[in-house]
C-alpha cells in the first residue's frame, strides 16, 4: 500500500506544485504576493468544466482553463498591481484579497454554489505496474503537470524571455537599464502564472470531478505553504515543495487521520519559517525576496 | 405665517395617515420569517427552500389567507454562516416582529440561532439540520422539521442487508462536517452493530475533510481493507467523488449512506460508477402521491420567476420541509386562535411553541408532526441508484 500511497501523494502534489509555481513567479519577479491566485485557479477549473460540458476534449478544456485564468490574472495585474505600483507594498496584496472575494462571488453567480462536475470521466482504463494501480486519468494528470513544470523550467532557465524575467527579479532597475522591457515582463509573468493556475484548475477538476466557487481558498493557501517550504521565489523549490506537501497529506490520511492533516501541514510551515526561513532551496543572494 | 401653519398641519395629517395605514396593514396580516442561506455555500439549497415556502404562502393567500388576514413572509439571508444567521433572527424577531421563523438550514448554524430563539422566546423550525441532539439541547423553542439521521440509517442498513447481504462493512467519514461526522462515527457504528454486521474499522474509520481535492489516499486504504460494502458518513458531493475514485481504483463494492447522499444529483453526475448505491430520505421527486405531484408542479412554476436557475429548477426534500413548516405555523395560528397583527407578540409566540410541543400528528407532504424533543416525525423512503436516478426500493 505504501508504494501506491506515494504515487497518490505525487499525484496530489503535482497540482499543488503548479499553483505554487504561479505564485512563485509573481513573487520572485516582483516581490509581491497575489492572494487571489487560488481563485484564479478556481476560475480556470470552471472554464475547463464549462468547455468540457460543451463537448470539448480534455486538451481543449485545458486550453480553455489556461486562456480564462491567464486573462483573469492579467486583469488582476491591471487592476490590483499596476495602479498601485508606487503605493505601500501591502496595498496590491490587500487589493488581491478583495479581488479574490469578487471572483468567488462572480463564480457563484455564473455557476451556482452547488458543485459543478467535469463531464464524462467515468470511462477509465486501469494499468497495474508492479502492484501500483494507475488509471488513465491519473496518468494524464501526471504527464500534463510534469511536462508543464519541465517547460516552465526550460523557459525560465534556458531562454531569452526567461533571462529577462530572472534579470528583473534580481534588480528591476538594472534590468531596465540593460534594455529589458520590465512592463512587458510584468505582463508575461502574470499571463504565465495565470496559465499555470488554469492548468492546475482543470486537472484538479478532472481528478476531483467536482468543483465549487470556494475551492480556490485552501488550494491557494497550500500553494503559499509549498512556496515557503521550497524557498521563497525559487521555482524549482516551489515545485518540490508542492509535491512534498502532497506526499505529507496523503501519508497522513493513509496512516494517521484526516483531522491531523492541516495541523501537520501548517506545523511544517511554521517549522520552516522558524528553523529554515529560506526554505529547502534558498534563492541566490541579490534577489530582493 | 398662515401658509407655514397650513403646510405644517398638512405634514402632520399626512404623517398620521401614513402611520394609521401602517397600523391597519400590520393589523390585518400574519407575519412569519424565513431565515435560510441565499448566499454562501448553501445558497442553492436555501433558494429552493425560499421557493418551497413561498408556494405554501401563495396557496394560503390564494384561498383568502387565514380567516381573511393575509400571510406575509419576510425572507432573510443566513449567508450560510452562524454570525449572519444570528443577526437575521434578531432582525426578524425585533424589527419585523414575526410570529415564528422557518429556518435555519444547517445544524452548525442552528446550534447558534436556537439558543438565541430561546432567549427571545420565538419558535424556529429548521428545515435541513439533521445532526442528532440539536433540537433536544435547545428546548423549548427549537424545532426541526427534519428526520435525524439515526432513523434513516436503520431503514438504509436494513435495505443494504437485504440487497447485498454483506458481512464486513468499512466506514469512511468526513471529520469536518457536523452531520456527516455524526453519521460516520456514531449513527452507522451503532445501527450496523444492532443489525449484526461487522464494522471492520469502527474504531478507526477512514477519514477525510469536506471538499477535499482528492480521495486517492482514502480509497487506497479502503481497498486494502477489502470490505463487502462501504458506509458513507459524507455529504453528497464528496460521496460522489469517493465512489468515482473507488471505481477508478478498481473497487466494485456497493456504497450506502443517509439523507445527505440524496443531495447533489449523484445519479445524474455519477453515471455508471454510482449504480447500486443505496440511501434514504424523507421525500424525493420519485414519490408519486397526488400531493407530491401537485407540489412539484407549483414549485417548478414558481421557480421560473423566483430565483430562476438550473440549480433551483427542481425541488428536493428541503423545499418540501420549508413548505410543510409554513403550514405547521398556520396550523398553530388556527388552533390557538391567534389574531393577526403585532400586539401581544410574546403571548402569540408562546402559543405557537405550545402547539408545536403538542403536535403529535400533522398531515403534511412529508411531515407528521414533532416528537418530544422537537425533531420531525416522518416516513423514511429508501432509494437505490438505477438508470441515472434514485429509484424507490419497494
Amino acid at each position: 500500500m505504501l508504494a501506491q500511497q506515494l504515487v497518490n501523494g505525487i499525484l496530489l502534489g503535482s497540482t499543488y506544485a503548479l499553483i505554487a509555481l504561479g505564485l512563485t513567479l509573481v513573487l520572485g519577479v516582483f516581490g509581491k504576493l497575489n492572494i487571489a491566485h487560488g481563485d484564479v485557479f478556481m476560475f480556470g477549473a470552471f472554464a475547463g468544466v464549462a468547455a468540457a460540458s460543451f463537448g470539448a476534449s480534455l486538451a481543449l478544456a485545458i486550453l480553455a482553463g489556461i486562456f480564462v485564468s491567464a486573462v483573469v490574472n492579467v486583469i488582476i495585474e491591471r487592476s490590483c498591481f499596476y495602479p498601485l505600483r508606487n503605493a505601500h507594498f501591502l496595498a496590491p496584496m490587500l487589493s488581491t484579497i478583495a479581488f479574490g472575494i469578487l471572483l468567488q462571488n462572480v463564480a457563484t453567480q455564473i455557476w451556482g454554489s452547488d458543485p459543478s462536475r467535469y463531464p464524462n470521466i467515468e470511462a477509465v482504463t486501469q494499468f497495474e505496474i508492479g502492484g501500483i494501480l494507475l488509471s488513465s486519468v491519473h496518468i494524464v494528470i501526471l504527464a500534463v503537470s510534469f511536462s508543464v513544470m519541465l517547460t516552465v523550467d526550460i523557459v525560465i532557465y534556458r531562454t531569452k524571455i526567461g533571462r529577462a524575467l530572472r534579470a528583473t527579479a534580481l534588480d528591476p532597475e538594472v534590468a531596465g537599464l540593460l534594455g529589458v522591457n520590465t512592463k512587458n515582463v510584468m505582463f508575461i509573468t502574470f499571463l504565465t502564472a495565470g496559465a499555470l493556475a488554469g492548468v492546475a484548475g482543470v486537472l484538479t477538476a478532472v481528478v476531483y470531478s467536482q468543483i465549487s466557487p470556494l475551492i480556490g481558498i485552501r488550494q491557494g493557501l497550500i500553494g503559499m505553504v509549498a512556496m515557503v517550504i521550497g524557498g521563497l521565489g525559487n521555482l524549482r523549490g516551489a515545485m518540490i515543495g508542492g509535491i512534498l506537501i502532497g506526499l505529507v497529506e496523503v501519508l497522513n490520511d493513509a496512516y494517521l487521520d484526516a483531522s491531523y492533516r492541516d495541523l501537520i501541514v501548517f506545523s511544517l510551515f511554521f517549522g520552516f519559517i522558524i528553523l529554515k526561513p529560506n526554505g529547502l532551496f534558498p534563492q541566490p543572494s541579490g534577489n530582493r525576496s | 405665517m398662515l401658509r407655514f401653519k397650513a403646510l405644517l398641519s398638512l405634514i402632520a395629517v399626512m404623517t398620521i395617515a401614513i402611520m394609521l395605514t401602517g397600523t391597519v396593514q400590520a393589523q390585518n396580516v400574519y407575519r412569519i420569517g424565513l431565515n435560510v442561506p441565499i448566499t454562501g455555500g448553501g445558497a442553492d439549497a436555501g433558494k429552493r427552500e425560499v421557493i418551497g415556502a413561498q408556494v405554501a404562502v401563495n396557496e394560503i393567500n390564494a384561498k383568502g389567507g387565514i380567516g381573511g388576514a393575509k400571510l406575509e413572509m419576510i425572507v432573510t439571508d443566513t449567508g450560510s454562516n452562524p454570525h449572519d444567521a444570528v443577526n437575521a433572527v434578531r432582525k426578524l424577531a425585533g424589527d419585523d416582529k414575526v410570529l415564528a421563523i422557518v429556518g435555519p438550514h444547517y445544524s452548525g448554524v442552528a446550534e447558534s440561532t436556537f439558543p438565541l430563539g430561546n432567549r427571545i422566546g420565538i419558535v424556529q423550525v429548521a428545515v435541513a439540520s439533521s445532526k442528532p441532539g440539536v433540537a433536544a439541547a435547545n428546548r423549548p423553542f427549537a424545532f426541526r422539521n427534519t428526520l435525524t439521521e439515526d432513523k434513516i440509517a436503520v431503514a438504509v442498513v436494513e435495505a443494504v442487508k437485504k440487497r447485498y447481504n454483506p458481512k464486513r462493512i468499512a466506514l469512511i467519514v468526513d471529520i469536518k462536517d457536523a452531520v456527516a461526522r455524526a453519521i460516520g462515527t456514531k449513527v452507522f457504528p451503532g445501527v450496523l452493530k444492532k443489525a449484526d454486521l461487522n464494522v471492520i474499522n469502527a474504531k478507526k474509520p477512514v477519514t477525510f475533510q469536506t471538499g477535499d481535492a482528492q480521495f486517492t489516499a482514502q480509497v487506497t486504504k479502503l481497498k486494502a481493507l477489502n470490505p463487502d460494502a462501504i458506509g458513507l458518513g459524507a455529504l453528497g458531493p464528496d460521496a460522489l467523488n469517493i465512489i468515482t475514485e473507488a471505481r477508478r481504483q478498481g473497487m466494485k463494492q456497493p456504497f450506502f449512506g443517509t439523507a445527505p447522499l440524496i443531495e447533489g444529483n449523484i445519479p445524474e453526475k455519477g453515471g455508471s460508477a454510482v449504480v447500486g448505491t443505496i440511501a434514504g430520505s424523507i421525500w424525493s421527486t420519485q414519490l408519486n402521491d397526488s400531493r407530491s405531484r401537485a407540489f412539484i408542479k407549483s414549485y417548478k412554476e414558481l421557480a421560473k420567476t423566483l430565483h430562476p436557475g438550473k440549480f433551483t429548477a427542481n425541488p428536493d426534500y428541503y423545499p418540501v420541509n420549508s413548505y410543510d413548516a409554513v403550514y405547521m405555523i398556520v396550523d398553530a395560528i388556527k388552533a390557538k386562535h391567534i389574531k393577526p397583527g403585532m400586539e401581544n407578540l410574546a403571548t402569540k409566540r408562546i402559543a405557537i411553541k405550545d402547539h408545536f410541543s403538542d403536535m403529535k400528528s400533522f398531515n403534511g407532504i412529508a411531515s407528521d408532526g414533532f416528537n418530544k424533543v422537537g425533531d420531525g416525525k416522518k416516513n423514511v423512503h429508501v432509494f437505490e441508484i438505477k438508470d441515472k436516478a434514485w429509484k424507490l426500493i419497494k
